[in-house]
């Protein structure tokens, strides 16, 4: 049989070639055994020792870009819960706060309070304790995490908040817990920047002074302060903040509270989403907006009771043009809110009460400027800054002094100048995140030339991003609010 | 209905105070407050790439931002977490992202892995914001590129440090602070050192490529390696990646490997066997950054020895000698070739110098990325065309061997010349072809293996018919 095969000059040939290469192989075997051994007895610093062995390594047949993403998602899951979270956490947590959190928080969407969650998606042991501290505390308390993230984890998310702008009992809010909320958005936000522009805006229309305008922003650093150095504090406590309160506020509660839930059941009514127009009562005025306003403007402006007020007060003919101007702002500012309300960049809660806010600030001031008297209706919000006493002025100042050294010691100082808050632009996230949707949404509508109708691309899209905001919030690239807004901002187009 | 209501919308933003309020109410970022107060935003900008530093939460806003205006050609995804708990964030560009299309290169680019060597992690977000815009314009490089290629990019494997650099005060960062990761790691001297294995390889024989075996095991027990480099280690491991940079700062020029000394010197030209190559991918960078690439440049400080620096490119080793860095890893334990680039002779420059360092390096970045379609290119598949993955591409001449990826698909990128390329699998017959290299594109080489297994059968056919000959004629 042998001698036959190797007669067949073709076969023998091969026959050969692969023996030789058997042969090779067989050597080179051999050969990495003696090398292991002998690296093994020598002193190799080289980490791992070499198993020397023919075979490809494990990891190339790993390569798994191309895993589903599910896949990876319950892989980069299983590997959180096994490495960075261990278990000496009570299993039971870790599981809230996964899968809970996500129940929860969907319960909560349908109560229109998305925007406020501050959802724990991954919390660390930390969140989950404070956690559970924060939902027995009757307010929101999130400026611990706040302050002491340069410490450790930037990633630990908010707590859960399914309160947003109520009390735990449902009441509304009351005028100094709006103060004390948007203190602690400005602070949260760091973007004293938006302060500034309102302030230079009713600079510019010449309704407060400079003067004015620095007490005005000391009072809100003071607020910012006050924020800062008791949020270990609860929070119930003393009526008397900062902000001076006089008896004439208290008079002024019930008026606001009444305008106020007016607004908000109106604005509660519906769901927190596109139909959100639908809910706000004072939308089906505002829905035709006309350059003539002096007809329209009072039914819609009742509930600006100190603005119809003032309004009123002011003499038609001589401050005409200045009349013309309120009205304008407040038109447009109702515009703009109920539109900010409807893309769901802020609650309607918010928005009723920044109307509020904005109201009561540009009544007072107003009525300052014409008549140019002490006014007793001090804004719980913005007190008459020349009114106040002097020795509140200077505790302001000294607490904005205090306060700006705090943040000194915080900032980000990578410039060599002090942060000119000033003159902050006011652009956030969220807009240079409805740029890049523009800017997507335009170059999709360009290249994409198959669908005619617009709205099949787009509900693909919609889908689409649905998916990925889910997934990415999943891995922690993106905030739950910052996804819901791009959903919203989606599925509204 | 869409882009009325949007316009509308920014329209009012302009124009009203009352937006900047209303958008600062909207919630945020939890790290962000630590910061303290927003420093002036949008510095510079330019097409929606603003020239500042990016802290963490601006980063992931950046990369965001991104992939939102570019949803068809990216994606974000990470590879782990820092030891404090940040993402390592990368954001994917091509023309199917998350998927690799069997035939289509990997890139990457890391940058910071030094935290307080900070240009790299700002020209990587700026570069993806870069990507994205031209993409949109039409500019045909980057169609190409993108369609052609898988691109990841991650702006910084050392978050934490960054984050301890950038807090300090004053305008002048420290050397030191910031460097090493939380734990006081330095990344760049972490890796598992294969230099010293694949030195004891070339003198006494043993394998030339793929030098980290049992590698998940090892490296999940490894309690000496920080997570960012665990994390990395099980990227390259799972991402067929080709070409690779890595981004530092300190000095100027474009470094290749090998990094560490053979002989243990401080100093010593130790070349790798694509010492060719890797020349010529170097100086594909540093051609296009003129300061790098400038012969009369004085030295990032006076008694610097760049005395290595061959227009604005050096062998690591030549320059100082690394251990356990992460661009020798690529090399020996994977198909990747990676140089680390150093940006700057500043490690934290100044804010107002970040414009003008994108100007110097954009060109460099997007020409380094071209260099991936370079040399030879194919598949490995048996003869029913199934792909073979893991199969050995060996090129003569040089003592290190790529191996194909799970769909049989390889990339060799080789500097033009005239080669024979050996395809090899266990359980095939190998097969050799000759071919010649020019400078680009990369030239398409397939090859279709045999196995043993047929071939025996077909010398087995062989035999039988041999046999029923033979009976034939002698009447059996």
């Amino acid at each position: 049989m042998r001698e036959e095969r190797k007669a067949t000059a073709q076969g023998a040939r091969r026959q050969a070639v692969s023996e030789a290469k058997r042969r090779r192989m067989g050597f080179l075997w051999t050969g990495t055994w003696i090398l292991v051994l002998v690296l093994q007895s020598s002193p190799v610093q080289a980490f791992p020792k070499p198993g020397g062995s023919q075979d490809k390594p494990l990891h190339n047949s790993e390569l798994s870009a191309e895993r589903p993403l599910n896949e990876q998602i319950a892989e980069a899951e299983a590997d959180k819960i096994k490495k960075t979270y261990p278990p000496e956490n009570k299993p039971g947590e870790s599981n809230y706060s996964f899968v809970d959190n996500l129940n929860l928080l969907k319960a909560i969407t349908e109560k229109e309070k998305v925007e406020k969650e501050r959802q724990s998606i991954r919390s660390s042991p930390d969140d989950n304790k404070l956690n559970v501290e924060d939902v027995d505390s009757t307010k929101n308390r999130r400026l611990i995490d706040d302050y002491d993230s340069t410490k450790s984890g930037l990633n630990h998310k908010f707590q859960d908040d399914p309160d947003g702008l109520h009390q735990l009992d449902g009441t509304p809010l009351t005028a100094e817990d709006i103060v004390q909320k948007i203190a602690t958005r400005i602070y949260e936000e760091n973007d004293r920047g938006v302060f500034d522009k309102i302030v230079s805006k009713l600079l510019n229309l010449g309704l407060i002074t400079e003067s004015q305008a620095h007490t005005l922003e000391d009072e809100v650093a003071e607020v910012l302060q006050k924020l800062i150095s008791k949020e270990a504090n609860t929070y119930e406590e003393e009526p008397n903040k900062p902000i001076s309160v006089t008896e004439s506020q208290t008079g002024k509660i019930p008026e606001k509270v009444t305008p106020m839930a007016a607004i908000q059941d109106g604005f509660t009514n519906g769901q927190n989403d596109e139909t959100v127009s639908n809910t706000l009562t004072l939308t089906n005025g505002l829905e035709r907006r006309t350059k003539i306003y002096n007809e329209d403007n009072f039914e819609e402006l009742q509930y600006f009771p100190n603005f119809y007020a003032l309004l009123k007060s002011i003499d038609s003919e001589k401050e005409a043009k200045e009349k013309e101007t309120l009205i304008t702002i407040m038109k447009t500012l109702i515009d703009f809110v109920k539109m900010m309300v409807k893309y769901g960049t802020i609650s309607p809660e918010e928005g009723v009460s920044y109307l509020e806010n904005l109201d009561e600030t540009i009544a007072l001031q107003t009525k300052n400027k014409l008549e140019k008297n002490v006014t007793d209706n001090k804004s719980k919000l913005f007190p008459a800054p020349s009114e106040k006493s002097h020795e509140e002025t200077d505790s302001t100042k000294e607490e904005a002094a205090k306060m700006e050294k705090e943040y000194g010691a915080l900032k980000d100082s990578t410039k060599a100048d002090n942060p000119r808050g000033k003159t902050d632009e006011p652009k956030g996230k969220t807009e240079a995140y409805l740029e890049a949707i523009r800017k997507n949404i335009e170059w999709l509508k360009k290249h994409d030339k198959k669908g005619n109708k617009e709205d099949y691309d787009l509900s693909k899209m919609r889908d689409f991003i649905n998916q990925q905001a889910d997934a990415y919030v999943e891995k922690g690239i993106l905030d739950k609010e910052e996804a819901d807004a791009i959903k919203r901002i989606y599925s509204s187009l | 209905m869409a882009a009325r209501g949007g316009r509308a919308l920014l329209a009012l933003c302009g124009a009203l105070a009352a937006c900047g309020w209303l958008l600062g109410a909207q919630a945020q970022e939890p790290g962000a407050p630590a910061a303290g107060m927003r420093r002036r935003r949008r510095l510079q900008q330019e097409d929606g790439i603003s020239f500042e530093y990016h802290r963490y939460p601006e980063l992931r806003e950046a990369l965001v931002s991104v992939w939102l205006q570019c949803t068809a050609i990216s994606r974000i995804y990470t590879v782990g977490r820092s030891f404090e708990g940040r993402e390592l964030l990368v954001i994917e560009l091509s023309d199917n992202p998350g998927v690799h299309e069997p035939g289509e290169p990997e890139f990457k680019y890391i940058g910071n892995m030094h935290g307080n060597e900070a240009v790299g992690r700002e020209l990587l977000i700026f570069l993806a914001q870069y990507l994205c815009n031209e993409y949109q314009k039409g500019n045909d490089t980057i169609v190409k590129l993108i369609h052609n290629t898988r691109i990841h990019i991650m702006p910084s494997l050392n978050p934490d440090g960054f984050e301890k650099a950038a807090s300090q005060p004053g305008e002048l960062k420290d050397w030191f602070v910031g460097r090493s990761n939380a734990q006081g790691i330095d990344l760049n001297r972490n890796f598992p050192d294969l230099d010293r294995i694949v030195y004891v390889n070339e003198k006494e024989g043993g394998p030339n490529n793929h030098l980290l075996k049992n590698l998940k095991k090892i490296v999940d027990q490894n309690t000496k390696l920080a997570p960012e480099t665990k994390a990395v280690i099980h990227w390259i491991m799972d991402i067929p990646f080709v070409l690779s940079a890595n981004l530092h700062g300190g000095d100027l020029v474009a470094n290749y490997p090998y990094d560490e000394t053979r002989s243990g010197s401080a100093h010593e030209y130790s070349s790798c066997p694509d010492d060719a190559i890797f020349q010529s991918l170097a100086r594909a960078y540093s051609a296009f950054n003129p300061p790098m690439s400038d012969p009369n440049r004085p030295p990032c400080r006076k008694n610097d020895d760049d005395s290595s620096f061959i227009d604005g490119t050096t062998n690591g080793a030549a320059w100082y000698s690394v251990p356990g860095g992460m661009q020798d890893f690529n090399y020996l334990s994977s198909n990747c070739f990676e140089i680390t680039v150093e940006l700057s002779c500043e490690k934290f420059p100044p804010e107002e110098t970040l414009k003008s360092y994108w100007e110097d390096n954009k060109n460099s970045l997007i020409s380094y990325l071209e260099q991936i379609h370079r040399g030879v290119k194919g598949f490995v598949r048996d003869l029913q065309g199934n792909p073979i993955a893991n199969a050995t591409i060996s090129v003569e001449g040089i003592d290190h061997d790529v191996t194909s990826a799970k769909d049989g698909d390889y990339w060799r990128l080789l500097v033009p010349g005239n080669y024979k390329l050996t395809a090899s699998a266990p359980g095939y017959l190998a097969i050799t072809k000759k071919v010649a290299v020019p400078y680009s594109p990369a030239v398409g080489v397939d090859f279709e293996l045999e196995s043993f297994s047929e071939r025996k059968e077909v010398e087995k056919e062989e035999l039988m018919e041999w046999w029923k000959m033979m009976s034939e004629t002698l009447n059996f």
